[in-house]
Order: C-alpha cells, then sequence, then structure tokens
C-alpha cells in the first residue's frame, strides 16, 4: 500500500496572550492508502486538534505534513480548499449539518464547490451516497426533521460523496446512543471494506477497536502506535 | 421580589455590555427624540386650540377661485354680506379687513398693519385693551368721531409710552384720529395687527364688480360641524353663481379653523409626511434593537436552557428578558424627553427666522402635557415591541439540544428565517423613508435653485402705497411713480428703476379670463389667468426676455387700447401655441375692456416653485393703462442692492410724505422668506435622511453581521467541505442579494407611491436620480454588511470557525 500521509516532527502551539499551549509535539506517522486508523487518548491530549491538521483545517506550528505527496506547508488557501474537497471526507461528532438545508441538499454541499460536475452528475453521486448510507428516502427531510443516528448517517453520506482519499471522522458516535453507534460504525466498517482509507478520532474504546490500527496520544504525543490484533482483549472491551 | 431581581439582573446585563447598551441607547434615542419632537411640534403648530372660551368653535370663511384657496381677505363685500343673511350655522359671522396703514407725524411717517375691525372681533378674541377702551359698533356709524386704538409699538415709538395718550390725536392715511384706546403687544389675533380702525367697508352705492374684499370669520353654533357649515357655505356660494355667473364664476368658499388658514392647505400634508417618516424612523429603530435583542437572546440560549431546566416558567422568563428592553427604552426614552425639549426649545426661539410670518400667539412650541403623556405611551408601545418577540422566540428554543451540546441546531434555522425577515423589513423601510427624505430635501434644493424667469439677483425691493385721498387721479399716481423713478435713477449705484404689483416669487391675483372668439356657454367655465400690472421697463429691469412681438412702450397710454404681454404658458393654455400676436382676452369681474397682446415673454413664477405654480400662465398689463395705488418698487443694482436701503427711504419720502416705503429688501431676501417654511421642513428632513441613513446602516449592518457571526460554524462545516474564500463570499453575497431584491422590490414602489402622494401635493418632486441613488446606497450597505464580517469569519482557521459558539 503507498502512503497516502506523512507526518515528521509535526507540532502545534495554541498561543492566547503570553500563554503557549502545546497541544502537539513531534508527532511522526504515515498512514497507507486503505488503512483504518484510530486515534484515542484522553480528552485534551490533542486528537482532534491532529485531525484538525490531517484534514488541512488548521496548519501546524512546526514539521512536516504530506499528503498524497504535497507537503502542506506549500499549499495555498485555496488548493487547500480544493484538496479538502476532493480528498479528504469529514464526519464530525456533533453532525454539522446546515439547517436550512435539506438533507439532499447537504450532501450535495461539497460537490457543489466543484466545478467539473454537472448539475445531473452531483445529483447521482448524492443518491449514491445516501443510498449506501440508506438515507434515500429521506432526501426532501431538513436535519431537525432526523434523529441523531440519521444525522450522522447523512453526515457520512455528505463525506463520502465525492469520492474521497481518506475519511476523517471526530468522534463520529459521540452523540448516538448505542444503537445508532453501531449502525454509523457499521457503516464505516462497509466502507473500509469498500477501500477507503479511514482515521476515525475516538476514546471509546469499543470503537477503536473496529481500527486496524490504534494510535494512542497522550499530552500531544504519540505514546502507542499498533495493529488491533496487538490491543489487548481486555482494553479493547474496557 | 422576583420582579426586583429581574430588574437587577438586567440592570447588571447592561452595565456589563457597555457597547451593546450605548448602541441600543443610541438608536432608540434617535428614533423616540425625532418622534417626541415632531409629535410635540405638530401639536403646538396645528393643534392647539386658540386659548379663548369659544377657541374651539372659531372658524375662518375664505373663497376658493378656480380651484385655488384664498388666505386673507378674499370674499367681496357682496358676498360676504350675501352670506351673512343666509348663514344658520354661527352665532357670529362678521368681517374684519387687513390693510397697511400709514401714520405721519411732524418729521416723519411710519407704515404699519392695521385691521378694520367690529366689535366682535374683540368680543370673540376676549380682547382686553392696556389703556382706554376698545372700539364699538357705534364707532362705525356715519358721523361718529373718526377714533383709532393703537398697539403697544406705536404708543411707546411716537407717544414715548404716555399714560395721557388717549383723545391725543393722530394723522392715519391723511385723517386726523383720535387715541381712543392701546392694545397689548401681546394681543395678536388673529395675526400681528398694530393698529385698529373702525370697519366701514359696505357694499351701499358700490358695484358688485368693485366691491372691496374683507376676510370673514365666524363662531359655529353649538353642535354644528365643520361638514355641516362648508356644506350650507357650498350652497349659498352655487346660488351666489346663478344669480352672479359672471362675478361668481367658478367661485366657493370654505369654512377651516384659524390655525389650519394661517398654515395653509400643504400643512396637513406635510405634517402628514413628516409623521409618516418619523414613524419609519422608529420603526426602523425599534426593529434595529429588537434585533439587537434577539441576537442576544439568541447568545443566550444555554442560560435559557439552564433555567428552563431549573423548572422557570416561560412566562417567568419572557419577563426578566422584557425588562432589559424596557431599561434600554426608558434610558432612551428620558434621553429623548431631555433632548426633544431642548430641540423644541431652540425651535420655539428661533421661530421668527424659521417663518416667513410672526408667529401666530397661540404658539408654543414646547413639550406639553400631551406630547409627555404621548412620549410615555410611545415609549412603553415601544418597550414592548422591541422586547417581546425576542424574549418570545427566545424562549421558545429545543431546550434539551442546547443543554446536550451546545449547537444551535433547529433554533438556527427559524433565527435565520427572521433574520431574512429583519433585513428585508429594513431594506422596505429604509428605502421608502430615504426615497420619502432624500425627495423632500431635493425638491426644496430644486426650489431655491429655481429659475424664477426673471434674474432675482442684486435688486432691492420696497412696497409703495399711496394715499388714497391725494392719489385719486391716474394721472396723478403716474407722475408720483415718474418722479421717484427719475429721481432714483440719478443716485449713484442704481442701475435702472421699475414697478410691478407682483414680485416673482409672490402670488399674483389668478383672475378667470375670457378669450375673444371663444363660447364659454351657458356655465361660462372661463379659464383663469396670473394678472400682473408692470411698468414698460419691467422686463429690461428684471432681464426677462421677449420672445415675440414687442413689450410695452409710450404707445400704451391711459387712454389707448388695453395692451397685454403674455408668458409661454399664456400661450400654450390657451392658445394651443398658435399665433397670439394681435389676439385679445378680457379679465371677468372687471369692467375693464378687451386687453390686446402685443407680446410673449419668458414664463416667470409667481408663487412658490411647485407644479401647480409653475405651469400658470401669466399676462402682464401696463402701469401706464391702470395705475394702481400699492406697487413693488425694484431698483437693479449697480453695487451691493442693500447699501441702497437708506437711499431709497430718503427719496420715497421726500417724494410723498405720507407714502413711505415699507418691506424694503433685496428680491434674494424676500424670495428666501418666502421659502423659508418649506426650508424648514427640508431641514427636518435632512435630519430624518441622516437618521434613517444612519439607522439603515447600522440597522442592516448589524442584522446582516449578526446573521453572520451566528453562522461562522456553517462557514467552517462549509470549508471544511472544500469551499474557498471565493465559495463563500458569492454564497453570502447570493443570500443577502436576494433579500435586497425582495426589500427593494417592496420598498421602491412603496417609496414612489409616498414620493407620488407627495408630488401631488407639489410638496416634493421625484428624481430618476435619487430611484437610483437609494437602492444603490442600500445596496452598497448590504455588501459591505456582508464582505466585511464574511472577511472576518474567513480569517478563522476552519477548525476553529468549527467550534465556534
Amino acid at each position: 500500500m503507498s502512503t497516502l500521509i506523512k507526518l515528521s516532527n509535526l507540532k502545534k502551539v495554541f498561543s492566547t496572550d503570553e500563554v503557549e499551549t502545546h497541544a502537539l509535539s513531534d508527532i511522526n506517522l504515515e498512514i497507507k492508502k486503505g488503512e483504518y486508523l484510530s486515534i484515542s487518548g484522553p480528552s485534551g491530549c490533542g486528537k482532534s486538534t491532529l485531525l484538525s491538521l490531517l484534514g488541512l483545517l488548521d496548519t501546524c506550528s512546526g514539521g512536516s505534513y504530506i499528503l498524497n505527496g504535497h507537503e502542506a506547508a506549500d499549499i495555498n488557501t485555496k488548493q487547500r480548499a480544493a484538496i479538502r474537497n476532493k480528498e479528504i471526507g469529514f464526519i464530525f461528532q456533533s453532525f454539522n449539518l446546515i439547517s436550512e438545508l435539506t438533507v439532499a441538499e447537504n450532501v450535495e454541499l461539497p460537490l457543489t464547490y466543484r466545478k467539473d460536475l454537472t448539475k445531473t452528475q452531483r445529483s447521482e453521486l448524492v443518491k449514491l451516497a445516501l443510498e449506501k448510507v440508506d438515507m434515500g428516502h429521506r432526501t426532501k427531510h431538513y436535519p431537525s426533521q432526523l434523529s441523531g443516528g440519521q444525522q450522522q448517517r447523512v453526515a457520512v453520506a455528505r463525506a463520502i460523496s465525492g469520492n474521497p482519499s481518506i475519511i476523517l471522522a471526530d468522534e463520529p458516535t459521540g452523540n448516538l446512543d448505542s444503537k445508532n453507534a453501531e449502525l454509523v460504525m457499521a457503516l464505516l466498517d462497509k466502507l473500509h471494506v469498500e477501500g477507503a482509507t479511514i482515521c476515525m478520532v475516538t476514546h471509546d474504546p469499543r470503537g477503536a477497536k473496529r481500527a486496524e490500527r490504534i494510535i494512542e496520544i497522550f499530552d500531544g504525543r504519540i505514546v502507542s502506535d499498533s495493529a488491533v490484533s496487538q490491543v489487548k482483549p481486555e482494553e479493547a472491551v474496557a | 421580589m422576583n420582579m426586583l431581581s429581574d430588574i437587577n439582573f438586567a440592570f447588571r446585563t447592561l452595565v456589563k455590555n457597555p457597547k451593546f447598551t450605548a448602541l441600543t441607547v443610541f438608536v432608540m434615542t434617535t428614533g423616540l427624540t425625532l418622534c417626541i419632537y415632531m409629535y410635540s411640534f405638530i401639536q403646538a403648530t396645528l393643534m392647539a386650540p386658540l386659548p379663548f372660551d369659544a377657541g374651539d368653535k372659531i372658524r375662518k370663511v375664505d373663497s376658493i377661485y378656480n380651484g385655488m384657496e384664498y388666505n386673507g381677505p378674499s370674499v367681496r363685500i357682496h358676498d360676504f354680506e350675501d352670506l351673512k343673511k343666509r348663514v344658520q350655522s354661527y352665532d357670529v359671522f362678521d368681517a374684519y379687513k387687513e390693510g397697511t396703514v400709514n401714520i405721519s407725524t411732524s418729521d416723519r411717517a411710519v407704515r404699519y398693519t392695521g385691521h378694520y375691525v367690529k366689535a366682535s372681533f374683540f368680543e370673540i378674541s376676549e380682547a382686553k385693551p392696556l389703556l382706554g377702551r376698545l372700539l364699538t359698533d357705534q364707532d362705525r356709524e356715519p358721523g361718529a368721531e373718526p377714533v383709532v386704538l393703537i398697539g403697544e409699538a406705536i404708543w411707546k415709538s411716537l407717544f414715548a409710552a404716555d399714560q395721557n395718550v388717549l383723545g391725543k390725536k393722530l394723522r392715519v392715511n391723511s385723517i386726523q384720529k383720535t387715541v381712543v384706546g392701546v392694545m397689548p403687544a401681546s394681543y395678536r389675533f388673529p395675526d400681528s395687527g398694530q393698529i385698529w380702525l373702525p370697519f366701514t367697508t359696505s357694499r351701499k352705492g358700490i358695484a358688485r364688480a368693485d366691491g372691496e374684499y374683507v376676510a370673514v370669520y365666524g363662531v359655529l353654533k353649538t353642535g354644528v360641524t365643520d361638514e355641516q357649515a362648508n356644506s350650507e357655505l357650498k350652497t349659498i356660494m352655487a346660488e351666489l353663481e346663478q344669480t352672479y355667473p359672471k362675478l361668481n364664476s367658478n367661485k366657493s368658499a370654505q369654512v377651516r379653523t384659524i390655525q389650519a388658514a394661517l398654515m395653509g392647505n400643504d400643512t396637513p400634508a406635510i405634517a402628514f409626511s413628516m409623521e409618516l417618516s418619523v414613524g419609519f424612523i422608529l420603526l426602523l429603530a425599534c426593529i434595529n434593537v429588537g434585533n439587537l435583542l434577539l441576537s442576544r437572546a439568541f447568545e443566550k440560549g444555554k442560560e435559557i436552557a439552564i433555567r428552563t431546566a431549573l423548572g422557570a416558567p416561560r412566562g417567568r422568563l419572557i419577563s426578566q428578558m422584557m425588562w432589559e428592553s424596557t431599561l434600554i427604552c426608558f434610558i432612551s426614552g428620558i434621553l429623548a424627553i431631555l433632548f426633544a425639549g431642548l430641540w423644541l426649545e431652540n425651535t420655539n426661539k428661533n421661530l421668527l427666522s424659521i417663518f416667513p410670518f410672526e408667529p401666530p400667539f397661540w404658539w408654543n412650541v414646547a413639550l406639553s402635557e400631551s406630547s409627555i403623556i404621548a412620549a410615555v405611551v410611545i415609549i412603553c408601545v415601544t418597550a414592548l415591541v422591541t422586547g417581546l418577540l425576542p424574549a418570545y422566540k427566545a424562549t421558545g428554543g429545543d431546550f434539551n439540544s442546547a443543554l446536550r451540546d451546545g449547537t444551535r441546531g433547529a433554533q438556527s434555522k427559524s433565527a435565520g428565517r427572521l433574520s431574512k425577515i429583519i433585513v428585508i423589513s429594513e431594506v422596505v423601510l429604509s428605502c421608502a423613508l430615504l426615497l420619502l427624505s432624500t425627495g423632500m430635501v431635493y425638491s426644496v434644493d430644486q426650489q431655491n435653485k429655481f429659475d424664477y424667469g426673471a434674474q432675482v439677483e442684486g435688486y432691492l425691493t420696497a412696497r409703495i402705497g399711496l394715499p388714497e385721498i391725494e392719489y385719486k387721479s391716474n394721472e396723478k399716481r403716474l407722475q408720483y411713480y415718474q418722479s421717484i423713478r427719475t429721481t432714483l435713477q440719478q443716485e449713484p449705484g442704481v442701475e435702472a428703476v421699475s414697478f410691478t404689483r407682483t414680485l416673482p416669487g409672490q402670488n399674483a391675483r389668478f383672475q378667470n379670463i375670457s378669450i375673444d372668439g371663444v363660447d364659454y356657454g351657458k356655465k361660462a367655465q372661463y379659464p383663469s389667468s396670473n394678472s400682473v400690472t408692470v411698468a414698460h421697463n419691467y422686463f429690461e429691469t428684471m432681464e426677462i426676455n421677449l420672445l415675440e412681438g414687442r413689450i410695452f412702450d409710450p404707445r400704451d397710454k391711459l387712454d389707448s387700447p388695453l395692451t397685454a404681454v403674455v408668458t409661454q404658458n399664456f400661450v400654450k393654455k390657451h392658445f394651443k401655441e398658435s399665433e397670439v400676436i394681435g389676439k385679445r382676452f378680457k379679465f371677468i369681474g372687471t369692467d375693464k375692456g378687451w386687453y390686446t397682446i402685443i407680446g410673449v415673454v419668458n414664463d416667470v413664477l409667481h408663487g412658490l416653485p411647485m407644479s401647480n405654480n409653475i405651469e400658470k400662465p401669466t399676462a402682464f398689463v401696463s402701469l401706464q393703462q391702470a395705475p394702481l395705488r400699492f406697487m413693488t418698487l425694484t431698483i437693479k443694482a449697480s453695487q451691493d442692492p442693500v447699501a441702497l436701503r437708506a437711499t431709497l427711504a430718503r427719496i420715497t419720502l421726500s417724494v410723498e410724505r405720507d407714502a413711505p416705503a415699507y418691506n424694503i429688501k433685496t428680491l434674494r431676501a424676500f424670495i428666501t422668506e418666502r421659502n423659508a417654511g418649506m426650508n424648514f421642513v427640508s431641514e427636518l428632513f435632512i435630519i430624518f435622511s441622516a437618521a434613517s441613513m444612519v439607522l439603515a446602516f447600522s440597522g442592516i449592518y448589524g442584522v446582516m453581521s449578526n446573521t453572520i457571526i451566528q453562522k461562522i460554524q456553517e462557514i467552517g462545516i462549509r470549508r471544511a467541505l472544500g469551499a474557498d474564500n471565493e465559495d463563500v463570499f458569492k454564497h453570502f453575497i447570493k443570500q443577502g442579494l436576494k433579500q435586497l431584491a425582495i426589500g427593494l422590490v417592496i420598498g421602491v414602489p412603496m417609496g414612489i407611491a409616498l414620493v407620488t402622494m407627495m408630488e401631488k401635493a407639489s410638496l416634493t418632486q421625484g428624481s430618476m436620480m435619487l430611484y437610483i441613488a437609494v437602492p444603490t446606497f442600500i445596496s452598497l450597505v448590504i455588501l459591505l454588511a456582508v464582505l466585511y464580517p464574511v472577511h472576518r469569519a474567513l480569517k478563522l482557521e476552519p477548525s476553529t470557525a468549527l467550534r465556534y459558539e
């Protein structure tokens, strides 16, 4: 498998007034195409910050981040937007659907930023994505008319609608009950089986164990990087 | 207890947010100050009752001729006496006459405004003399001793406030009269009279056509309405029209209050437009403040959710939130009353410079009891309007989701819809208000720049009134005018001297005319025209251009056939632009014969520069053929005309001791004075325009930027999904333009309708420039209100925007 993401000595510092907070330090990580990894750790350890950097939603304070052969520091704002649009699919804990748009419009939203797709092509992709998450029957509903699980399924459809190189999921089941959480996780499993690269932030060990590889972060540093088979069964179910 | 703690909480909240408090108080104070000021001003000038027992029943009767409403002495004495015999609606129905009065002493002569009155005039106005007695009806009897009642000013200036003035003699209009009383300076009914003489005008022995014009007043019987009185009057006038078709054709009359007569019939429309404007401004202020409160209420979503979770009933939450708006309106209300009071006081002090006439004695432009009550009502309603909706909306959200994750969820959608409605309302109101107020300002500006058809700079003008007794013959009058002209023209700085009955900008006599050869049928529906008597050299002096034929010259003499020079409008209206030189017309209701048109000049405006006056035709007739006793002298100066004042006063007095020049002023000053009322209105509208621009800008900007701030998270989502800066700008500009388009589609026609309504009353003038400029201004505000907050939001990293709350 070829390398999709390579992080070398990556760091992120937040500065407010005179206080500097080192959110991430010396992060070295490689993610290969088709991999399914989870990033876990306690609250405030830097998981979401790492995901934001991976998703080009933020810029690092030092080190190197190479995405698909491109050094992130050399990419301008416009190119970053284009990469987010084509290469990355996001799934957020709080769904982040736009309440004023219907289900179909929400899923179509990232596609509307592409100049190479016609309206028909977009509709086709939306239909396909919604069918994958079994939400094809709710296209005209608004997010407020859906349950949390359904909203997250729509968010997954939105993330995959443009066939991204990687799906970045930030606590995708954090706002869901166990039944809906299982449904969403099964959906991610299915996407992985179909070839998607998935990087998921979670502090739920049951969710983490579904990945092939688990990265553990503590105080902004990677403290463990292991394949799921190496995870002790008692940790996985704890 | 709850209420006290709620007030305390609201107060603390306002203190904690000084910027927000200052902004809302500023917006509210602006709206309320304008509203309270306007209400009080209109109450004091238009609605204030006369301070007499019968004050609410005193009416004025004025004639309407050819659709034009006259004020002052406008009823022919014959018509008045016929009316007096027939009217049933009045306890008192009488007349008085106004006129200038010459008072001559051994060393000088001075011109005063005099009232020729009956006893009832003093009775209804509850007059009390300072010294001596009032005039009685016995003083009007033939053979009675000639008496005069003088004002305090004359008593002080001519008699040095002599307590023994009663019984002393005064030469009034060349006749010795005995002073019987002194009136206090405060007595100014119905306007500023300085001397009172017995009313002796009668129809006896005078042909109807030669009847003098008098001012008619009445006291309505208890229970009689204005509609009934007007209906009776119109019926009698219609009967008189039947009886005297030549003199009374197209003539009617109307009953109205003295206040309404004084302010003119345009005033209610002006007052309406002012009230409408301040109403819009207050509404705009309410929307702005309401929106600011609403945004804050949504920001407090979590706090409200916690309170709900703790068991606070919705009513209590609403009342708690309402206190914030109540405190803002209360503080703004106090400030507004204070500012409006100061502004009114300043207006009251400057009334003399604001209006072209001495303000009526019953005017007291100040905060009255009724104004304060109205202000309190306005403040309470405003507090309710600005507070209730935000409180109601903010307490009606999904508290569960707010508590669970802090996202705005479904509430954002309704808040978004509400924001859109608010922006659209702001655009509609701002557009209508700006079109109306700038239209008004533009119209007055156009009036001030108006081309009167004659030169108006560099002239000194003065009224001349020749004593009736000495100047009965036409020859003597002509001799006087010739003498004045010859003497004045020899003075340095004088380029030319001429005479006119009516100056440019002044209302001319608008008379019925009959064109030779035209049959007007039995109903005698005659056309009409301004009639202006001028000296031969008037056109050259005033730089009025001759377009066809000739102007007056020595051929137009007293005994030669009557001639007239007409304006282009006269030709257009009465001859459909065909050849007119040599054609004839005559004035209806006079004993003059046919006038032959000898020339056509450019249009000259008589009256205020409003559409109905601009289109009026004018016929100039020669002073040489109709020498009047009262004329206006115009001096074309080769230097500053004001420097010629003393020369003018000296020479007129030297030529005729009993005919001093009065109302000496430059023609520009005369025109400015006439436009003073409209300029005052314009100044108010400039304030309205400025206020509406500030409110529109702050309101639209506030709502739009608030909307965008509330959507920073959405901006984060869009950027996470691949939207670049351009896409985000495009999205919000598109949204803003949608709201702008809806707002303009409603607001522009609404504004144009208001301007058209005012145009019909000749108060304002629509302008394509404004119809483009106002929507452009609003579009720019919208664009700025979108671009700047979006630009700021885009400065955040997408990850920060996603977490933004």
